[in-house]
């Protein structure tokens, strides 16, 4: 039953202890399956970035597990957290974060590098997937010569060009308008169809969460709502 | 090699920087690039005017509790074998007392084969009045420095009193003044070696046989060689120890400045590379969720400063080669050392090359620090809460 979820995660607990202890999550348990593509939503403070941060292992949790396709990812040495990061990962946020100093096509090539693929061959990847986000004319361009929704679809084309697994996004779209960040989660959506990768975005806008298969709603550092949206299949 | 290109990337985008970082070296390793030229050249200069002329490169000594060589012809041919030796001088010394009209002096008489000795110690150079050949024309004849000359008062044609206890006195008429610009010209008088032979009555004997070679570097090897005919040998480097020790000080103490001040240069380099580190935080940050490793991080922030360390290196050398080429070729039309008007730089592939590598190692060890917190950082910290 176990090996249809591509993410268990069982008590988890995060605290960040500055003096005063905030305990950020509280023994959250959650499994998401292959494909889902989902929405976490939550008042500010909530837990979302850091919930998020803990299935992407940027951070490590204070207790709990993470399966991240069966794999502990707490137990994981440095070099198998990058590589996990590289191939399973796919990581989009609220900004860009792309590199400046590098164009729109090297950004997307970087992953497919650091992943030790070909100069050449990352190149006719990255392009492809630069024309999928409807980028293809834009390839040469710093993040400084593109707008907010374009260097949000650069990171988009970024984050998927290694066909991860598991994509997560915290607030995507936070910063464009609603004609843009609608664009945003069309293409998503599709990607999410054609690829079967599983999604996983925080947001703040309800009707966005309304066009996801699952809401999960975070108060406090606990899952307190899970419903199914019947968008799906 | 990914991590090369976000490295050079990251040096082209803030070219200024990099620039003035790439200059600051360079001209630190120019400064020593240029010194050590200076520094080789002049004690080439010292060698050739002192090892190339005016001492053996080896001197032969009879063997243990012996005075002289015996049976020296047959060394002599076993000597002439010997790779690298191209010119041998049998001598035959006796201490003398000179006399003439009641002025006296203690002095070194040298028996010699004329040709063989000039071939070796260039003497004729040295020669102001006479001939050296007349030593071996007339014999009973003799060849002063002129400062004997003068403390005895002499003049070609005059004779002088020669003895010694146990020797056999004799006359000797000076056939030649020689003026070596050296103490040596009191005390040291050339004759032939029959001449010495009969005042010290032996026969077939000298007391050392002197060596030169080809090259000056080789004396050693040819000691050694020396050695093994059974005759104990010396390089001019175990004969003259002072002349290797002051130049030793000289370059060591020269050498460790100028490294401190590359070494001080490089701190420039650490500076922006952790103003760089402090920039790129999210950068940092991000590149470790695409998948980059912590040692990876700590590669790419490495490579920039040997970049440029490598890079100012190089700059260096070649500027620092180039004015000690320039500077060495220009005739300054007076003396600046001893006989000749040009400063005598040489610059030496084997000392660009240490530098390089040198200047290179250096700004790697320096870039260590930043670039290790550079992969310290947490990613979740390093891309930080938008
Ligand atoms: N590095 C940290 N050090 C200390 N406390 C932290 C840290 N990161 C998060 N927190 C705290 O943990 C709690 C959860 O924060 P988190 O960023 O996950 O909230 P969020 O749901 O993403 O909020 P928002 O919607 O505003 O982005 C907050 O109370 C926050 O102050
Ligand atoms: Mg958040």
């Amino acid at each position: 039953m176990s090996e249809k979820y591509i993410i268990q995660i069982k008590n988890l607990t995060k605290i960040f202890g500055d003096g005063v202890e905030i305990k950020a999550l509280d023994d959250v348990g959650l499994n998401i399956e292959q494909g889902e593509f989902m929405a976490i939503m939550g008042p500010s403070g909530s837990g979302k970035s850091t919930l998020l941060n803990q299935i992407g292992i940027l951070d490590t949790p204070t207790s709990g597990t993470i399966l991240l396709d069966g794999v502990d990812v707490t137990k994981m040495s440095d070099k198998q957290r990058s590589v996990t990061r590289n191939k399973q990962l796919g990581f989009i946020f609220q900004y860009h974060h792309l590199l400046p100093d590098f164009n729109a096509l090297e950004n997307v090539m970087m992953p497919l590098l650091i992943n030790g693929v070909k100069r050449s061959e990352a190149r006719k990847t990255a392009s492809k997937m630069l024309e999928e986000v409807g980028l293809g004319d834009r390839m040469k361009h710093r993040p400084n010569q593109l707008s907010g929704g374009q260097n949000q679809r650069v990171a988009i084309a970024r984050a998927l060009v290694n066909k991860p697994s598991i994509v997560i996004g915290d607030e995507p779209t936070g910063n464009l308008d609603s004609k843009a960040s609608d664009n945003i989660y069309e293409l998503l959506r599709r990607l999410n169809r054609e690829h079967n990768q599983t999604f996983i975005l925080v947001t703040h806008d309800k009707h966005m969460a309304a066009k996801t298969d699952r809401t999960i709603q975070l108060v406090d550092g606990k899952i307190c709502e899970d419903s199914r949206n019947g968008n799906g299949d | 090699m990914y991590e090369l290109f976000i490295a050079l990337r990251h040096l082209t985008s803030r070219r200024r920087q990099s620039i003035f970082s790439i200059i600051a070296v360079g001209l630190a390793v120019m400064l020593l690039m240029w010194s050590q030229a200076m520094m080789v050249g002049f004690t080439d200069e010292m060698y050739s005017k002192t090892v190339d002329t005016m001492m053996p490169h080896v001197t032969v000594e009879p063997q243990e509790g012996e005075d002289y060589i015996h049976l020296y012809r047959n060394l002599i041919e076993n000597i002439n074998e010997i790779d690298g030796v191209t010119s041998i001088s049998p001598v035959l010394m006796g201490a003398a007392t000179f006399e003439y009209k009641g002025k006296n002096k203690n002095v070194v008489m040298q028996g010699i084969r004329v040709e063989d000795h000039d071939s070796v110690m260039f003497i004729n150079n040295n020669i102001v009045e006479g001939n050296f050949r007349d030593l071996e024309v007339s014999p009973n004849s003799v060849v002063v420095g002129d400062a004997l000359a003068e403390k005895l008062d002499v003049e070609i044609g005059d004779t002088i009193d020669a003895s010694f206890p146990e020797a056999n006195p004799t006359n000797l008429k000076v056939v030649g003044i020689y003026n070596s610009k050296t103490p040596m010209d009191e005390t040291l008088a050339f004759t032939s070696l029959s001449t010495v032979q009969d005042f010290l009555d032996v026969s077939n004997v000298v007391t050392t046989i002197l060596v030169r070679g080809d090259d000056r570097e080789r004396a050693q090897e040819i000691s050694e060689e020396i050695d093994t005919l059974g005759y104990p040998a010396a390089g001019w480097k175990e004969t003259n120890p002072e002349i290797i020790q002051t130049l030793k000080i000289e370059g060591t103490s020269n050498a460790i400045t100028l490294g401190l001040i590359i070494i001080i240069a490089s701190f420039g380099i650490v500076s922006t590379l952790f103003m760089s580190v402090m920039e790129k935080t999210k950068e940092i940050g991000m590149l470790m969720a695409m998948g980059v490793s912590r040692r990876s991080i700590m590669r790419i922030f490495v490579m920039e400063s040997s970049i440029l360390g490598l890079l100012g290196g190089l700059f260096g050398v070649m500027l620092g080669a180039a004015f000690a080429i320039y500077m060495g070729s220009y005739d300054y039309g007076f003396e600046v050392m001893a006989g000749i008007s040009s400063i005598p730089f040489v610059v030496r592939i084997q000392d660009a090359v240490i530098i390089v590598l040198f200047t290179f190692l250096i700004n790697l060890i320096a870039g260590i620090y930043p670039a290790s917190r550079a992969s310290k950082l947490k990613p979740v910290e390093a891309i930080g809460r938008d």
